[in-house]
């Protein structure tokens, strides 16, 4: 890798790094509200197209820069690593916003990965909560700075995933497909447990037209039927109200 | 609805006319500096001079992105029964990677050692780099804008009121 610039010479290289530092098609995983700022940079206002940041990627496999820009959950986690996977080479991720750098906020929660540079490469960190469109600019231009100065082939700078071969292990994990329980046809109920409500032998009987007897069409009444018995006028006359102690203690 | 074909056509066309005619309102950031409000929230500064070491701002910050070590020091004054101890600030680090810029640190501070500076670009290579330590907020401190002007309107402030009924007695 390192004799290429040699072969291919200093202007070939320099051509090569300005064609891809101002052709930047940039793919946008937005997660959450840093997302509101890159499109706020995308738009006239601030307009990142000035430094060749192009937001019409069709998606990752058209696409050169990712920029990550939200909390980045453990669940989001495979798709992120996948839809990097999918784009070529030469490519570049911008980490944007406090949640994609390390968490931020939430670097104590249960559920989100803490930075997404556990899961790609990342070349350039904007920092802010979320940052100001100001920042994302200074962001593209510190990584087009950073592209200006590489040693580029023809196909890209090989630039060996620091993660990969840390944790080779865990990435297969992150890109396997899901594993999912069996279904059980039947529930498994524990053996000994005296349950309050005995399973229903059979299916229930069925009312006129097929139905079960109480819904709202077949019954004479609407809503469910009352716990002391229908066609009852409270308060129940004393006779008829009966009390059971909950224990047979003293009386 | 009074049925003049091509109405609408028209009333399109015009504004876009009129978008034509204006200037565009883009901003042309890296040539033009922004102009930021003075009280936005880019990055924490630090006056070194005004800190105490009293811990406040790293217990009440959300993030727990405040990092200050210290040792205390004696301080022998002539004349006095016996020596007095003083914090002495060995390290103090904000992490602008997971700090999210809520500012309590800068309102918690009682001695106004923590500043808000509007500077944004610091973007970063490595994200070890973001943890900012004292040395380097200090140097945010020389772009933090001066406070805004008293309002004239408003009440003084409580010393000048109690050194205004002092001097009346």
């Amino acid at each position: 890798m390192s004799e290429r610039p040699s072969i291919l010479g200093e202007p070939i290289r320099f051509v090569l790094n300005w064609g891809r530092r101002y052709s930047l098609w940039v793919f946008n995983f937005g997660l959450a509200c840093c997302a509101i700022e890159f499109i706020a940079t995308s738009m006239g206002r601030h307009d990142f197209i000035r430094l060749g940041v192009i937001p019409f990627a069709h998606g990752p496999r058209q696409a050169d820069l990712m920029v990550v820009s939200g909390t980045v959950t453990d669940k989001m986690a495979p798709a992120i690593k996948r839809l990097y996977d999918q784009m070529p080479e030469p490519k570049y991720v911008i980490s944007f916003g406090a949640c994609s750098n390390c968490g931020g906020p939430y670097w104590d929660s249960y559920s989100v990965t803490k930075g997404v540079d556990q899961l790609i490469p990342v070349d350039v960190y904007v920092p802010g909560c979320p940052p100001r469109p100001e920042a994302l600019l200074h962001g593209i231009l510190r990584l087009q700075e950073r592209i200006a100065a590489e040693q580029s082939g023809p196909g890209g700078v090989s630039r060996p995933d620091p993660v990969v071969a840390a944790r080779e292990a865990e990435l297969a994990a992150l890109t396997a497909p899901p594993v999912r329980p069996p279904f059980p046809a039947e529930p498994v109920l524990p053996e000994g447990v005296v349950w309050h409500r005995d399973r229903p032998s059979s299916a229930p009987v069925l009312g006129p037209g097929g139905r079960l007897p109480v819904n709202e069409l077949s019954a004479d009444r609407a809503g469910a039927g009352s716990p002391f018995g229908d066609d009852e006028t409270l308060p129940l006359p004393l006779d008829r109200i009966s009390y059971q102690r909950p224990s047979s203690g003293p009386e | 609805m009074d049925g003049i074909p091509g109405k609408g056509l028209v009333k399109g066309l015009a504004v876009t006319a009129k978008t034509m005619a204006h200037r565009a309102h883009t901003r042309q950031y890296p040539d033009v500096e922004p102009d930021l409000p003075p009280r936005s929230r880019g990055v924490i500064a630090l006056f070194e001079e005004n800190c105490t070491v009293c811990m406040l701002c790293a217990r009440e910050c959300p993030d727990w992105c405040i990092y200050i070590d210290s040792h205390k020091e004696e301080v022998v004054v002539p004349g006095a029964a016996r020596a007095r101890q003083r914090n002495v600030l060995d390290r103090f680090a904000i992490d602008f990677s997971l700090c999210m810029y809520c500012g309590i640190c800068i309102e918690a501070c009682p001695f106004d050692a923590l500043y808000w500076s509007p500077e944004f670009e610091y973007a970063e290579y490595d994200i070890r780099d973001l943890l900012h330590e004292k040395d380097r907020l200090r140097e945010w401190m020389w772009t933090v804008p001066p406070p805004p002007a008293h309002d004239p309107m408003g009440e003084p402030a409580k010393e000048e009121s109690t050194a205004a009924r002092r001097a009346a007695r």
